[in-house]
């Protein structure tokens, strides 16, 4: 019986008493992290390697205008991906992010082998045809399936199968991206939406291996590299304040255009739907072989160029322009590839061409052009993917350079502000909407409030007795409250705190009849204790009150911490923090409940 | 409750027995994967250095074949595959450099020097950046960094003489000889004798307006190649205008005797100044000489200045005769007597200002001098001064 029962681990698992069973996957759970994130890097690096092979083996070594293969290999690739995502791997297709998140929080964090398959296969085969697609979304969705298809195999209940996904993600962008922090905090901010202490470690333990296993490959130098920035001259902020700007409104268009056009092209039949890929192929193909090859495929050579000055001001206008229109076009065909890399180039472009037109109009302001494209990835990142702290240690992470924090700082802030309220709903949110799904959003869950007791809280209405009085002086205070009709009564005890008792209970104090039974007493609650002073020939109020005391509340406590008590007392007295026992206000069930219904 | 308690460790037992094979096993998987990643990523690594050894070697040829534009794109294609590498960024800054993108290149090598900031090629290119670019400031600072940074190329000693050199060069280009000649003097006492480097030094010093210097250098190249015509010319020349004349005839000399032998024109020249300086010697009348020996000489001075005066008047009487230069000559200090000249040497100095203040007015009236008379012109400053080098 019990050998049947255990033939899995999970009914192996289910059969531990559960604190056993909670221990060993939490050891699982940190240890299993590790092999996430090494086979997630080896992953990684194999994808990196195969979409080098297949740049090298369509494009040729140094693709160039008017190569005839700029235009026939896109248009061939094209019609295998999309053959490929129609019958072999529908669900390949997309970024990866909105897939990881979907696994996340409606597939109890399952993502299958077919799926990393047909993603590491047909984003490699895209973005090495020339496909403006990036390596770094997908990589993230190879990490959690990896993360997903491990923990399946260890029987771990279902609430922590889910948390692998995000580990295994986290495993994937941070070898994608040679940078540990960046790719920690933007599955903690696009992808969990908090900093989950449960899952926290794993995220971390992954990615450091992920990144060790990817640097023992690639090396261990930045991703880009930019000469030291001296803000000679504070007001090159105002230059980089309006590189902010632009990138607000880059990707205010870029969204646009991806908001309009993926529907748009997802609405087709599903025979509709084979023709896109190729067609997206062949536009890219055209705007390579007319003149750009730069926006081909993910473009960190570009962006390397860029950062070096290699460009004129109007070509990387016309590279930005053009990658924003190749990148809508291959990602609304349903192509396989991230947006994380094409992000990143057309934000440099910007960067980069503010800094030639500061060159050329303002000489004597002397940043150099590579300070500004790398500022203008992170803008762009900030303001399109809206991770605005992700953004601020990419780059930093990718360039190794922390002179440039100031610039980033203000250049990405003003960028994030001005993208939300030209564009109040995130591009992921937009894509998941039109797939029909309804993930939560994590920039919704960042900005959600919290209500304190602060914001229900009533100035004192009911009467307030001393508790430190006779009873006969303190029915004569009472007295004077005939009129109030609250029905609670605040007793301020000698030792600085608060019972706030119902009027019956008073009453019955008062007049020394028994108090009926409160709803506490009737749940089986014991009511306070009579002192044995009660009986004395002049007992205070307090002494006939026990010792219960209402709980020591604060204005800034969550107004939720407020709903137990309501149980046992009619109303909360709500103190201030520095004068112990001073009254700022009360609270009432009614109050809270009123106050959540305005929300 | 026995029984439960027994099944319970059973399952612990059984998923422990399960975890540990499963770790193993993905273990295994991470090993062989790790293997296989290793076996790609060599090939893969191989066949991209590969890539960027064909695109540098042609990238090296364009440049120097002097064709910064095409090596600028075989470069960009070699550090596709290569990136990262230094040798060839380098290559690619230069080529930018010399395809005039002085901008990018600057920014490149800066790049390059915030990895390296003691290279000193990188420094040394820079610092010729910095100079195209007129920043005069940037480029003394990269010029010196180069000289006190590391060469991985080339002897290392030499190097910095030589940028030293450039240095010196770029400063006199500045207006600035003072400095030039202080890099100049540690410059030449670094490095060893060589013909072609002291006759370096020796353009560097004149350049420098060091001519004391130079002339050392010119002679120790005249020591290291005694039928070196250029430095004994260079030497002659230099000695010719210090006044020493006696050397500047000796040197001339011998630099037309080896000239005559390949180029007429420059051996004519050299024949004149030695002409001149014999001349010269023969008409200086310096003070270390016997009395009457220098009266004669004296003399003979005013001879040539009267001659010329009488010829001037002709051309130009009026201005002359409105000139203090006329009265002057029928003055009694303009006809002395040799032996007054000997019995009052102050007379001598008399007679030999107005000799020269005739000389300078007729310069200006009737034209520049030529022959005796422009040596005459010659002597008038440097007449103090010649008493030592006369011996």
């Amino acid at each position: 019986m019990t050998e049947s029962r255990n033939s899995t681990p999970a009914a192996a698992s289910a059969a531990m008493d559960p604190h056993a069973a909670s221990v060993r996957e939490e050891r699982l759970l940190l240890l299993l992290s590790i092999f996430v994130g090494v086979i997630s890097g080896l992953l990684v690096v194999s994808f990196r390697m195969a979409i080098e092979w297949l740049t090298v083996l369509l494009q040729g070594s140094v693709p160039g205008p008017h190569q005839p293969r700029l235009l026939i290999v896109p248009v061939l690739a094209g019609i295998v991906i999309a053959v490929l995502v129609r019958f072999v791997f529908p669900a390949a297709r997309g970024s990866g992010v909105n897939q990881t998140k979907a696994a996340l929080y409606i597939h109890n964090g399952y993502i299958s082998s077919r799926t990393v398959l047909g993603k590491f296969l047909l984003s490699a085969f895209a973005i090495g045809s020339g496909f403006s697609l990036g390596p770094e979304d997908p990589s993230l969705q190879i990490g959690a399936g990896v993360a997903s298809l491990i923990s399946r195999r260890f029987g771990i209940s279902r609430a922590r199968l889910r948390l692998f996904a995000p580990i295994g993600a986290a495993a994937g962008l941070a070898a994608a991206f040679n940078a540990p922090i960046s790719a920690i905090l933007f599955v903690i901010e696009e992808v969990i939406g908090n900093w989950s202490a449960a899952v926290l470690g794993s995220v971390v333990l992954s990615a450091v291996s992920a990144v060790v296993v990817a640097r023992w490959f690639w090396g261990a130098e930045p991703m880009f590299r930019i000469p030291v920035v001296n803000l000679v001259d504070p007001r090159e902020l105002m230059a980089y304040a309006v590189l902010g700007i632009i990138g607000g409104i880059a990707s205010l268009v870029f969204t646009k255009a991806l908001g309009w056009l993926r529907p748009l092209l997802r609405r087709q039949g599903p025979n509709w739907q084979l023709l896109h890929p190729p067609a997206a192929g062949f536009l890219v193909g055209c705007i390579g072989y007319f003149g750009l090859p730069q926006i081909m495929g993910a473009g960190y050579e570009t962006i390397d160029q860029a950062m070096h000055g290699q460009f004129a001001l109007k070509l990387l206008l016309l590279l930005a322009l053009f990658k924003i229109l190749a990148t809508t076009l291959s990602f609304s065909s349903g192509t396989p590839g991230g947006m994380f890399a094409p992000t990143l180039f057309i934000g440099a472009m910007f960067g980069a061409s503010v800094g030639a037109f500061e060159h050329l109009y303002f000489p004597h302001l002397t940043g150099p052009i590579g300070s500004y494209a790398l500022v203008g990835m992170g803008v762009l990142f900030a303001a399109f993917l809206r991770a605005p702290l992700t953004s601020v240690f990419m780059v930093l992470e990718v360039s190794g350079n922390y002179s440039i924090i100031v610039p980033v700082i203000l250049s990405n802030t003003i960028a994030y502000l001005l993208s939300r309220a030209l564009q109040p709903v995130p591009i992921f949110e937009i894509f998941t909407h039109q797939d029909g799904l309804y993930l939560p959003s994590m920039e919704e869950r960042r900005e959600e409030s919290n209500l304190h007791l602060e914001d229900a809280l009533q100035p004192v209405a009911v009467p307030v007795l001393q508790g430190s009085d006779t009873l006969a002086s303190a029915a004569g205070a009472y007295a004077q409250y005939a009129e109030n009709p609250g029905s609670a009564v605040l007793v301020q005890c000698t030792d600085g705190l608060w019972y706030a008792a119902r009027r019956a209970e008073i009453d019955s104090i008062l007049t020394g009849s028994p108090s009926p039974p409160s709803e506490a007493s009737v749940a089986g609650e014991q009511l306070p204790a009579r002192d044995p002073v009660a009986s004395d020939a002049n007992p205070t109020l307090e002494q006939r009150l026990g010792t219960e005391r209402t709980p020591v509340l604060f204005p800034d406590l969550p107004l939720a911490s407020a709903l137990p008590h309501f149980r046992r007392w009619p109303l909360l007295p709500v103190t201030n923090r520095a004068v112990r026992g001073a009254l700022e206000g009360t609270v009432s069930l009614e109050d809270v409940l009123k106050r959540y219904q305005q929300r | 409750m026995a029984s439960e308690i027994g099944e319970n460790a059973t399952a612990r037992r059984s998923l422990v027995l399960r975890d540990a094979v499963s770790l193993g096993a993905i273990f295994l998987i991470t090993g062989l994967l790790f293997v296989c990643t290793l076996f790609l990523f060599r090939s893969f690594s191989a066949h991209r250095a590969e890539l960027a050894r064909r695109w540098s070697d042609r990238g090296r040829r364009a440049l120097a074949d002097n064709k910064p534009k095409e090596a600028i794109a075989d470069l960009h294609a070699a550090l596709l595959y290569a990136p990262g590498s230094r040798d060839y960024e380098q290559l690619l800054a230069q080529a930018l450099g010399q395809a005039g993108r002085t901008e990018e290149s600057y920014n490149y090598f800066l790049g390059l020097h915030e990895t390296a900031p003691g290279d000193g090629d990188i420094n040394l290119a820079l610092a010729r950046l910095a100079a195209a670019r007129g920043n005069r400031s940037e480029a003394v600072q990269y010029y010196r960094a180069a000289i006190y940074g590391t060469w991985s190329a080339g002897d290392g000693v030499e190097r910095r003489a030589a940028v030293r050199s450039e240095l010196a060069r770029y400063l006199i280009a500045q207006q600035d000889p003072e400095s030039a000649r202080m890099e100049l003097l540690i410059a030449g006492g670094n490095s060893p004798d060589t013909y072609e480097r002291d006759m370096n030094f020796g353009h560097l010093f004149e350049a420098a307006q060091d001519p004391k210097n130079a002339a050392i250098y010119y002679h120790k190249a005249i020591a290291l190649r005694p039928d070196s015509a250029e430095a004994l010319e260079n030497a002659g020349r230099l000695a010719y205008s210090a006044a020493d004349y006696a050397s500047a005839r000796k040197l001339l000399e011998r630099a037309s005797q080896l000239r005559s032998r390949e180029d007429s024109s420059q051996a004519a020249g050299d024949a004149d100044a030695a002409h001149n300086a014999g001349r010269l010697l023969e008409l200086t009348p310096a003070p270390s000489l016997p009395a009457r020996e220098r009266v004669s000489r004296i003399l003979a001075l005013r001879s040539i200045a009267k001659k010329r005066l009488d010829a001037c008047t002709q051309q130009a009487g009026q201005q002359l005769a409105a000139s203090d230069i006329a009265a002057r000559w029928s003055g009694p200090d303009a006809n002395p007597s040799a032996v007054a000249l000997i019995r009052e040497p102050a007379r001598q100095e008399a007679l030999l200002e107005l000799v020269f203040d005739t000389e300078r007015k007729l310069d200006s009236v009737c034209g520049p001098a030529s022959g005796d008379d422009a040596l005459v012109l010659r002597l008038a400053p440097t007449i103090k001064e010649t008493t030592a080098t006369h011996d």
